[in-house]
């Protein structure tokens, strides 16, 4: 029977993390959800009549920033910045998204395309949104499993994307 | 191309249960059954206080700046405890201050709004043990028997004695009747012409205390002490040929029964054993520890502001201490992509540090105000007041 974990005590690490990101490092980004149904694509699979985006949305993340770089290649000169977003999966899970690979993130005027996902770190090992039910809604070794275990965040590594490449305009934020 | 932004369609979200549990939102309202006894929780003041002590205690574990995660309940059962351990600690002094007094007192008494008088009653319970061994008083019988002696026979079992006289429980002798005639009898002669001082010769030969006294010389009292002792001294030392020797059961006698000592009685006092014992234990039902001393919990709405400053202190100590824990459930918490750690270890050291030292500092007070440190003090206050007297000149009446 699991012990420790539980709700009670994730809800604290809630108040804590919502405390850390949204009154102590308050960093926040503008998040683009890439519309996939909107999208026409051509028969490679490009978006050649352009991509669509969901409304932006502001959320907070905490935001890794590796070196800038300007590699030149045969093409010129080249602009390299890439950042990771950690986002908090409760404020995912309130505004209702899922990060995915093409999505894009607006963070100080420039824009960042999402390459990967990674949604894997656990408390205590558990993801209660898997509790491993049977038909009657109950783990068969261990009910209330649902209770136990925290989804902490959703870590996305982007790459730099010029804006004239997108074509979003800012309208509001 | 144009703006992408487009309205959103359905996305598949994981919904994740969320039991997110209200911490201090900076206000509360107080209502009976808010705290885990319910000790006062009828009382006005602490219904009016607990509020108070709750938004005391939030602004001092840092809010609104920070998050305090803790719930109004939290505050009042520290608030409850905080008050209680005030009461304890203030009742415990006074059972300490008085408990030679309260012992043996009525358990239905209502202490907290009593004045405690000092009695002598265990002083004098303590004594009776002392009294009992002298022969003088006591919470035990002294009983008499004798033994018949025997030409010849110098040891007797006293412990077939009691056998044969059914006295069970272990026999204690205290005196054994060997002595001759009270020396008093030896110091007033009642012949003609002796001194005091040369008196005992007439008692010494068998006729003190018989014929009347034919002169009188006032003598101060001590003198007439000083004088038996003395006979007393001579008769052991140097006159008696009597004695006896007592080890484990066995009476022995000093000098051997003669054929003319057949059938005398020797005649000795003794105490049983068991009843020692049953003598110092008194079933009762009335006070007989530190813990059915009837002290209630304290009346809030009586302790004064010196003691509610305390209390609100030692809330804090505990809110503070509930804080840490909750916080240092676990050694670090995690957050997207990395650990904290809270300040759990110095919030728990803080209000172990804290606690302890109101507690010292409540101790001290309430020992100050005892009833041995008010006594000392008050002499103090008068030697000090006599010496600063001393220093004020004497006038010199000339007159």
């Amino acid at each position: 029977m699991a012990l420790f974990g539980e709700s009670r005590d994730i809800s604290m690490f809630r108040h804590v993390n919502r405390e850390l990101m949204r009154d102590i490092i308050s960093e926040q980004v503008v998040y683009y959800k890439y519309n996939l149904t909107k999208t026409n694509t051509n028969m490679y699979g490009e978006a050649s009549e352009g991509r669509y985006f969901q409304d932006p949305v502001l959320i907070y993340a905490l935001v890794e920033r590796s070196p800038q770089s300007n590699p030149v290649d045969e093409l010129g000169v080249e602009f390299n910045y890439a950042l990771t977003f950690r986002f908090l999966v409760d404020d995912l899970t309130d505004i209702e998204l899922v990060p995915a690979v093409g999505d894009v993130v607006m963070y100080y005027e420039g824009y960042w395309e999402l390459d990967s996902i990674n949604t894997t770190q656990f408390f205590v090992g558990k993801n209660p949104a898997y509790p491993y039910t049977d038909a009657t809604g109950e783990n068969p070794l261990e009910p209330g499993l649902d209770n136990f275990g925290y989804n902490v965040s959703s870590i996305c590594t982007a790459h730099y994307v010029p804006a004239d490449r997108l074509n979003i305009v800012k309208q509001r934020i | 191309m144009g703006s992408k932004l487009e309205p959103s369609f359905l996305i598949f979200i994981i919904k994740t249960l969320m039991a997110n549990i209200p911490i201090w939102p900076g206000s509360s309202s107080f209502a009976p059954g808010d705290t885990p006894f319910g000790f006062y929780d009828t009382d006005p003041d602490f219904q009016n206080d607990a509020d108070k002590v709750a938004k005391f205690c939030g602004l001092r574990l840092g809010y609104p700046i920070e998050n305090v995660e803790l719930q109004d309940i939290n505050f009042y059962t520290a608030f409850e405890q905080a008050v209680t351990v005030y009461g304890n600690e203030l009742y415990a002094f006074n059972v300490r201050d008085n408990y030679l007094s309260l012992e043996g007192a009525s358990t239905g008494s209502d202490l907290n709004k009593s004045i405690i008088t000092p009695n002598m009653v265990n002083i004098i319970k303590l004594s009776e043990q002392y009294a009992a061994e002298a022969g003088t008083g006591g919470n035990y019988n002294w009983y008499s028997g004798s033994v018949t002696l025997t030409g010849s026979v110098q040891d007797y079992n006293l412990e077939a004695w009691a056998t044969e006289n059914n006295i069970s429980g272990g026999l204690e002798i205290k005196k054994v009747w060997y002595e001759d005639d009270p020396a008093i009898s030896k110091l007033y002669s009642p012949w003609a012409g002796i001194l005091p001082g040369a008196a005992s010769s007439v008692g010494l030969v068998g006729v003190a205390g018989y014929g009347p006294s034919t002169n009188f010389l006032l003598m101060p009292l001590s003198f007439d002490m000083q004088n038996i002792q003395a006979i007393e001294m001579a008769q052991q030392v140097r006159v008696s040929n009597y004695t006896f020797q007592l080890i484990n059961d066995k009476l022995r006698i000093f000098p051997v029964p003669g054929a003319g000592d057949e059938g005398n009685k020797l005649w000795f006092e003794y105490s049983i054993i068991d009843e020692k014992y049953d003598a110092s234990i008194t079933p009762t039902s009335r006070v007989n520890n530190v813990s059915n001393v009837p002290y209630g919990n304290p009346t809030y709405d009586q302790i004064n502001s010196v003691g509610r400053s305390w209390i609100f202190e030692y809330t804090l100590a505990l809110a503070k201490e509930i804080l840490g824990y909750v916080r240092g459930k676990y050694g670090t918490i995690p957050i997207p992509g990395a650990e904290v750690t809270l300040n759990q270890s110095d919030l728990i050291a803080a209000a172990t540090a804290e606690k302890e030292a109101l507690i010292t500092r409540l101790r001290d007070y309430f020992d100050q105000t005892s009833r041995q440190a008010l006594l000392e003090r008050r002499q103090a206050e008068s030697d000090a007041r006599q010496s600063e007297m001393n220093q004020v000149p004497m006038t010199i009446f000339i007159g």
